[in-house]
């Protein structure tokens, strides 16, 4: 590179890094991934539009230099090894293997569903994608179902922490299964590859370049995975800390990625392999992930995402029937198989179709898949285009389609979701007695759900016998565990006060009467602590103990529970 | 607490020292004490036996004595299926040989497979185990609200000056949210949230279990499950560790890609209570 080259080539990199900050920040603006920012600038700086205005200014920056284009291209090939590396990294193995049998399903039938739809579809129609040689209808055919199958977890991840459901049993099982799918997804890619290289004569057979990747795959994950927790260990005792370990993670990253793409398997497959074996290390703590995660997201990723948009012209490549059918296969195939799987595992619809939905987000490990399959020339321009607005819709739309099925099961755990207007007691001063009171709440309990109210009663009142409930600024939270299936619960105002043996002595003047599953402790003790975090303040059981409607009630505890 | 209660013991210095904690342990509990040695039966080990009884300082009507000859382990689980014990003694080294550990000793073969609960005394060299300390591990099953509760009565007869109840938790690909446009602070936050919420569930926790008249202590710890309450046991100083195990959870694959449980069983921060 010459000096003008180089001139050249940092001003291509400040231009690239400029417009996807911009765009992606715009997006995150309308809260919207970043990528899909990352990829819109990628789509005005390239030949769609800024290469249609100014030909001669796109070709000068883009196009002409051979030598620039090519350190672009090992810049973008870095950033995927380290996106994939870090992918790797938050894959937990661990977690995966022990899944419980609601997770397993939703991963398995998440993968295989999508993936056989895709298969078959693809392998039965290969003139819809430009197939003419017979000889590659299985290698295709093979792709189009790994890439509906697969799921982009850094999308999931964000969406779940947006929604406020990260730390929850739906946000858990969307996690592990996106995990699932992605290791999954990326095996089967690798043997795609590796049936490329075959084909492609690099002097490997398919069925050694098979084996050749599952011994890879077996001792990076069984003998390797100790190596690293060790060496690890011992970068954090005596080598600087976190740039130690992170210096030997990368290390250890780019020699694994060169190891397989020797082999004839892309080197992100190495990557993204050592990457679990990495990930699994105790001494890996959060906050060296977290700066990885910056590092490489911010910097290298965006040069990669906004690459694709300077390769192709998104309108010339443009094929709507070929989009169509990909979303079609993607929706039918991913939200249906994960789903079905949810909704087998024991999940209610609701729940069913936010983790349909959640798995749908095919985001950024789509947009590597297509640009390594279209860089290995297996497929052209009109599916490499359709493939990306298949992920690009897919990731913009799991959000809000996550939000409206969520709305409806969410609230079914908090005390908001469990109570009506039917459930609110206003108590006159004629119940002076906490035991009456109990009585009386656990009628009305009984009633509203169709139990024993006997059964409630003594439940709770041997509850409350053992440790008295009522806790402090007035409030009191009688509770139980019962044969019930889901949580249920009154409450009722009492303007006068009512002794509850409470800690700081001050009678109660808000009694919320909790009745939860006997098999599950810990969603007690979340309701309860979500009650005293939203009610347990003074003024607020002054202001709800002042209101005479139940309406009002209900209105003010859903309002503060939404909050 | 536990009615009966099974000692495996050999011939070495530790048996002896065993024999001394599992009879202090038996009237402690006014609990059954038997006494298992796996091996063939002749003069000379009976003779060594019941000296090494004697210095324990059992006397006889204080236990009854099973021989059985087989493998150590499967014999000893099979022993006390037969004699209906509730919690089995046994001494154990703080951390095995590697290959030791994925083979698997008898000591760490008893805590994965035994049907009963199982204490593990970690070097009992010529010393009476006394538990300060208790650390118990909390994730809120219906069979860990049994430990917390054995382990506060434990504390309670053992006039323990602590009782401490660890709750960790981790949220699987939080690091994952700082790629799509997430930042540190507000992961960070979130996770401050998380923290809070589940300190208040453990308070409630414990106040559900109504554990009163001893010094409790709570702590909730971001991080790998199990790793964190085997470093917390081991930095606070902890004398016996109490968790909660289902029978049969653990296979061996769970050793190859450790979790939970395994980081403990892999070394011992202290001794080790396991309640089945």
């Amino acid at each position: 590179m010459n000096a003008s080259e180089i001139t050249l080539f940092l001003v291509e990199l400040s231009i690239i890094l400029l417009f996807a900050r911009g765009f992606g920040e715009l997006l995150r603006l309308v809260r919207q991934p970043v990528v899909i920012g990352e990829i819109i600038a990628g789509i005005v700086l390239g030949p769609t539009i800024f290469g249609t205005i100014f030909p001669e200014a796109f070709n000068k920056l883009f196009v002409q230099s051979d030598t620039i284009s090519i350190a672009l291209h090992a810049i973008t090939l870095l950033g995927i090894v380290m996106l994939l590396l870090v992918s790797g990294i938050e894959i937990d193995l661990p977690l995966l293997i022990r899944q419980s049998k609601k997770a397993f399903l939703i991963s398995m039938l998440g993968v295989t569903f999508p993936f056989i739809l895709g298969f078959t579809f693809a392998y039965f129609f290969p003139h819809q994608f430009d197939i003419i040689n017979d000889e590659d209808r299985l290698i295709y055919a093979l792709f189009i179902g790994t890439a509906l199958s697969i799921t982009a977890l850094p999308v999931v991840a964000r969406t779940l922490m947006d929604l406020n459901i990260f730390k929850s049993e739906i946000g858990f099982s969307i996690i592990t299964s996106a995990m699932f799918n992605d290791l999954v997804g990326w095996i089967i890619f690798s043997i795609i590859l590796g049936m490329i290289g075959s084909n492609l004569g690099y002097g490997i057979s398919a069925g050694n370049l098979v084996l050749l990747l599952f011994a890879f795959i077996i001792v990076s994950l069984l003998f390797f995975r100790k190596v690293f927790d060790y060496l690890f260990g011992f970068a954090k005792k005596y080598l600087s800390n976190p740039g130690g370990i992170l210096n030997i993670i990368f290390i250890i990253g780019f020699s694994a990625a060169a190891f397989t793409e020797y082999i004839g398997i892309h080197a992100i497959f190495g990557a993204f392999i050592i990457g679990i074996a990495i990930g699994d290390s105790v001494h890996l703590t959060e906050d060296v992930r977290e700066i990885m995660n910056q590092f490489v997201t911010n910097i290298f990723a965006p040069l990669f995402f906004v690459s694709i948009g300077l390769r192709i012209n998104f309108i010339q490549d443009f094929d709507p029937l070929l989009v169509l059918i990909m979303l079609t296969l993607s929706v039918v195939g991913k939200v249906l198989g994960s789903a079905l799987g949810a909704r087998l595992g024991g999940f209610d619809k609701y729940d069913s179709w936010t983790i349909g939905f959640g798995l749908n987000a095919h985001g950024t490990i789509e947009l590597v898949l297509g640009t390594v399959a279209f860089e290995a020339g297996l497929i052209n321009e009109r599916v490499f285009v359709a493939l990306i607005i298949m992920a690009l819709t897919t990731t913009l739309t799991s959000a809000p389609l996550m939000k409206y099925f969520i709305e409806k099961t969410k609230t079914r755990f908090t005390l908001a979701g469990i109570l009506n207007k039917e459930a609110i007691l206003i108590s006159d001063n004629s119940i002076m007695d906490k035991k009456l009171l109990i009585e009386k709440l656990s009628e009305k309990l009984a009633e509203i759900n169709g139990l024993d109210k006997k059964l409630i009663f003594n439940a709770v009142w041997k509850r409350e016998q053992a440790l008295p409930t009522g806790l402090e600024n007035h409030l009191a939270l009688p509770h139980a565990r019962c044969n019930v299936k889901y949580p249920t619960a009154v409450l009722a105002v009492h303007k006068r006060g009512i002794k509850f043996d409470s800690l700081d002595g001050k009678p109660a003047h808000l009694i919320v009467l909790l009745v939860t599953p006997v098999d599950k402790p810990e969603l007690q003790l979340e309701l309860l602590s979500g009650i005293v975090q939203k009610l347990g303040k003074k003024e607020i059981i002054d202001y709800i103990s002042n209101l005479n409607s139940k309406e009002e009630i209900v209105k003010t505890i859903n309002q503060l529970f939404s909050s | 607490m536990f009615k009966k209660i099974g000692l495996a013991v050999t011939f070495s210095p530790n048996g002896l020292s065993l024999l001394k904690n599992a009879r202090i342990l038996a009237q402690l509990f006014e609990a059954e004490l038997v006494v298992i040695h796996v091996g063939e039966k002749d003069s000379d080990k009976e003779i060594k036996m019941n000296e090494m009884i004697l210095e324990s300082g059992l006397k006889e009507g204080d236990y009854s004595l099973v021989w059985q000859s087989g493998e150590p382990a499967d014999t000893i689980i099979d022993v006390c299926i037969k004699e209906k014990i509730d919690l089995l003694v046994s001494g154990a080294l703080e951390k095995e040989p590697l290959l030791k550990y994925y083979t698997g000793s008898v000591a760490r073969t008893l805590m994965r497979a035994a049907s009963c609960s199982v204490l593990v005394l970690v070097n009992p060299e010529n010393k009476i185990i006394k538990f300060n300390k208790i650390c118990v591990g909390v994730d809120y099953t219906p069979l860990n609200e049994i430990a917390v509760k054995r382990a506060y009565k434990l504390a309670q007869l053992e006039n323990a000056e602590e009782l401490i109840l660890v709750r960790e938790f981790q949220v699987p690909g939080l690091a994952i949210t700082i790629s799509d446009g997430g930042n540190t602070e507000e992961t960070e936050a979130r996770r401050l949230i998380w923290q809070k919420e589940e300190e208040m569930k453990l308070k409630l926790f414990a106040e559900e279990l109504n554990l009163t008249g001893i010094k409790l202590q709570l702590v909730c710890r971001y991080g790998k499950e199990g790793w964190e309450l085997k470093q917390y046991a081991q930095q606070s100083g902890c004398d016996l560790l109490v968790i909660a195990l289902p029978s049969n959870k653990l296979k061996f694959f769970d050793r190859i890609f450790k979790h939970d449980i395994e980081f403990i069983f892999s070394q011992l921060p202290c001794s080790l209570l396991i309640i089945r």
